[in-house]
C-alpha cells in the first residue's frame, strides 16, 4: 500500500473515464490501473469516508516506458524547484535564488522537452489532473534543507539517467537523454557542493573503485521514490530491459 | 525504413568516413574491433537527428574506448602535475591553488581520472589489445616550443590552470557523449561509460563553480552568460560553438520533428516572464551537446606533441 488516497466525492466521474482509459494507456506505454487515482484540484475540504487505495502506475517494457519513467522524474524536480522558487528560505542569498531559478528552469525544460517527445504516450495524456507530489520528507524552510532536498533529487535523477542507457534501445533516445544526463550531474556537483563544502563527487556518489557515478536500476529508482509519489510505481518491466 | 535506401545510406556513410574506418584498426583482432557493430545504431541516430552531423561518424567499439583513454591519460597528467605527481607542474604544488579546499577538489578529480584511466586502460588490454604508446604533453599548448604558448602561465597562474581544466572537462563531457553513441551494443561497456560521463559532468560543473567564486563569470553549467574562455578560429573554440544549439530533434509518428522551445512549449514560467533570447539561453544551457572524434582528437592535440 502506497498511499491512502482521499478520494473527494466529485472526482468519481474522472476516475470512471481514466479507468475506461486503462487498455489505451497501457498501450500507450504507461498504465494507470488503480481504484482510485489521485488528482489535481481536489482541494475540497469535504471529509467523505476515508477510503484506503491503492493507485499505481505501470510503466511499459519498453523506450516509452523509459521516457515515461524519466519524465515523471523531470515532473519531481521541476515541482520541487518551483515550489521552493514560490517561497525561498530566508536565508537564501541573492546567489541562490538565481541558482534556483535556472535549476527550475532546467528542469521545466527538460519535462516538456520529454513530454514533447512522448506525443500521445505520454503517461497522463489521459489523467484527469497532474499527480501531486509529496515533499514533506524534506525541510523546504532553511537552505540547508533545500540543498539537502536538491541534493537528493539530483543525486537520484544522475542514478536513474545511468540506469536507463543500457535499457533504452533507441540510440536517438539514447544520444538526447544522454543531453539531459550530464546537466543534471552538474546540478548535483552544485547543490552537493552548497549542501556540504567538499562534497561535489563525494564517495557516495562516486566508487572509490573505479571512479563511476551512481547507477540505479529503475526498481532502485521507484524504491526512493515512495514517500514523494501518491502511486505504486510499476517499473520491473523497466528494469528487466537490458 | 525501405531496406534498399538503408543499404544506398550505409554505402554513402562508408565513403564519408572512410579515415575513420582503416583496415589496421580492424587488424587489432578483437571483438571489440569489429566495425559493424557500431554502425547500425549510429546510422539510425544520423537518420533520426539530420541537424548532428556528428553521429553519421563510423567507429568501432575499440576507437571508442581508445579515445577515451587518450583523454582520461591527458587529464590524469593535467592533474598529476599540477598537484606535484608529476615533474612538469607548479614551483610550489602546496601553495598553487591558493586554497585547501580548491587543492582538496583538484585532488578528488585527479584520483577519479587515474582510476578511469586504469579502467579504460585494463577494458582495452582484456578484449586483446594493445595499448597505444603514450604522447608527450604539453598544456602551455607550445607543443614543446614549436609554436607560440597559448596558456603560458597555466602552471604559474591558477586562473588560467582553471580556466584550461574547465576546457578539458566540458570536452571531456562531450566526448564521452558522442563515443557512447558507439557502445550501445554492449551493455556493461554503455553503463560504465554513462557512469563515467556523468562523473567528468560533476568534475566540470564543480571547476566552473571554483572559478566563479575566484571572481569568473561562469555559471556551472554551460551558459551563454558565461565569459568566453576561447577564441574563434582555435580548435579549442569547437567546445563552446554547439554549446548555443536550441535545436533538438524527436521522432514523433514516424516523423524527425523540431522541439519547438522556442514557439509552443510552455517553458516560459518565471515571473516576470523571460525574454525570448533569454529563454533560449535557459533552453541551451538545459542540453549538453556531444563533440565528434575527429573534433575531440583536436583539441586534445593542442596539448599533446
Amino acid at each position: 500500500m502506497a498511499a491512502d488516497i482521499l478520494l473527494p466525492m466529485h472526482i468519481t466521474s474522472f476516475l470512471e473515464r481514466t479507468l475506461r482509459r486503462r487498455s489505451f494507456l497501457r498501450a500507450a506505454g504507461a498504465t494507470a490501473a488503480s481504484s482510485a487515482l489521485l488528482l489535481a484540484g481536489c482541494g475540497s475540504d469535504d471529509d467523505p469516508t476515508p477510503t484506503n487505495t491503492t493507485a499505481s502506475l505501470t510503466f511499459s517494457s519498453n523506450d516509452n516506458g523509459l521516457l515515461n519513467f524519466a519524465y515523471l522524474l523531470e515532473q519531481i524536480e521541476a515541482t520541487f524547484y518551483q515550489k521552493v522558487v514560490d517561497a525561498f528560505p530566508s536565508d537564501f542569498t541573492a546567489e541562490d535564488k538565481a541558482a534556483f531559478i535556472d535549476l527550475r528552469d532546467h528542469e521545466v525544460i527538460h519535462r516538456e522537452f520529454l513530454k514533447f517527445a512522448l506525443g500521445s504516450n505520454a503517461y497522463d495524456r489521459s489523467l484527469p489532473g497532474a499527480i501531486i507530489f509529496n515533499f514533506s520528507s524534506f525541510t523546504l524552510t532553511t537552505r540547508a534543507g533545500v540543498y539537502a532536498a536538491a541534493r537528493t533529487l539530483e543525486d537520484l535523477g544522475v542514478a536513474a539517467y545511468n540506469g536507463a542507457a543500457k535499457r533504452i534501445a533507441d540510440a536517438g533516445y539514447l544520444a538526447l537523454l544522454s543531453k539531459l544526463s550530464s546537466v543534471e550531474a552538474r546540478h548535483a556537483a552544485f547543490v552537493r557542493e552548497q549542501a556540504q563544502p567538499g562534497s561535489f563527487a563525494g564517495p557516495d556518489v562516486i566508487s572509490a573503485t573505479d571512479g563511476l557515478d551512481v547507477v540505479k536500476t529503475p526498481t532502485e529508482v521507484a524504491a526512493s521514490l515512495v514517500s514523494i509519489v501518491p502511486l505504486t510505481l510499476v517499473v520491473d518491466g523497466l528494469t528487466n530491459l537490458s | 525504413m525501405n531496406f534498399l535506401h538503408l543499404l544506398a545510406r550505409l554505402a554513402t556513410l562508408d565513403t564519408e568516413h572512410t579515415a575513420l574506418t582503416q583496415a589496421p584498426r580492424r587488424a587489432a583482432l578483437s571483438r571489440l574491433g569489429q566495425a559493424g557493430t557500431a554502425l547500425l545504431p549510429a546510422l539510425l541516430a544520423g537518420l533520426a537527428t539530420p541537424a548532428q552531423a556528428g553521429q553519421k561518424e563510423v567507429r568501432t567499439r575499440l576507437d571508442a574506448l581508445k579515445l577515451i583513454l587518450k583523454l582520461e591519460n591527458l587529464q590524469n597528467a593535467f592533474y598529476s602535475r599540477a598537484l606535484g605527481l608529476l615533474p612538469g607542474g607548479p614551483a610550489n604544488p602546496a601553495t598553487f591553488f591558493g586554497s585547501a579546499a580548491t587543492r582538496d577538489a583538484i585532488q578528488t578529480i585527479q584520483s577519479q581520472q587515474q582510476k578511469h584511466a586504469a579502467l579504460y586502460g585494463q577494458l582495452i588490454t582484456n578484449a586483446g589489445s594493445a595499448l597505444d604508446a603514450s604522447p608527450n604533453y604539453d598544456f602551455t599548448g607550445s607543443r614543446n616550443g614549436t609554436q607560440p604558448a597559448v596558456y603560458p602561465d597555466v602552471y604559474t597562474n591558477p586562473d588560467t590552470f582553471l580556466k584550461v581544466a574547465q576546457l578539458l572537462k566540458d570536452a571531456s563531457v562531450q566526448t564521452y557523449k558522442g563515443q557512447a553513441a558507439f557502445l550501445q551494443s554492449d551493455n556493461y561497456l554503455l553503463e560504465t561509460t554513462v557512469r563515467a560521463h556523468s562523473t567528468e559532468a560533476r568534475h566540470a560543473a564543480h571547476i566552473r563553480t571554483l572559478r566563479r567564486q575566484r571572481g569568473a563569470t561562469v555559471k556551472s553549467w554551460v551558459s551563454a552568460t558565461d565569459t568566453a574562455i576561447t577564441t574563434a578560429g582555435s580548435p579549442q573554440h569547437a567546445v563552446y560553438t554547439t554549446e548555443t544549439n536550441i535545436n533538438q530533434y524527436v521522432s514523433l509518428s514516424g516523423l524527425v520533428t523540431r522541439v519547438p522551445f522556442d514557439s509552443t512549449l510552455p517553458i516560459n514560467v518565471g515571473t516576470p516572464a523571460l525574454s525570448a533570447s533569454a529563454l533560449l539561453a535557459k533552453v541551451a544551457e538545459a542540453f549538453d551537446e556531444p563533440i565528434e572524434s575527429v573534433t575531440a582528437e583536436s583539441i586534445l592535440q593542442v596539448f599533446t606533441y
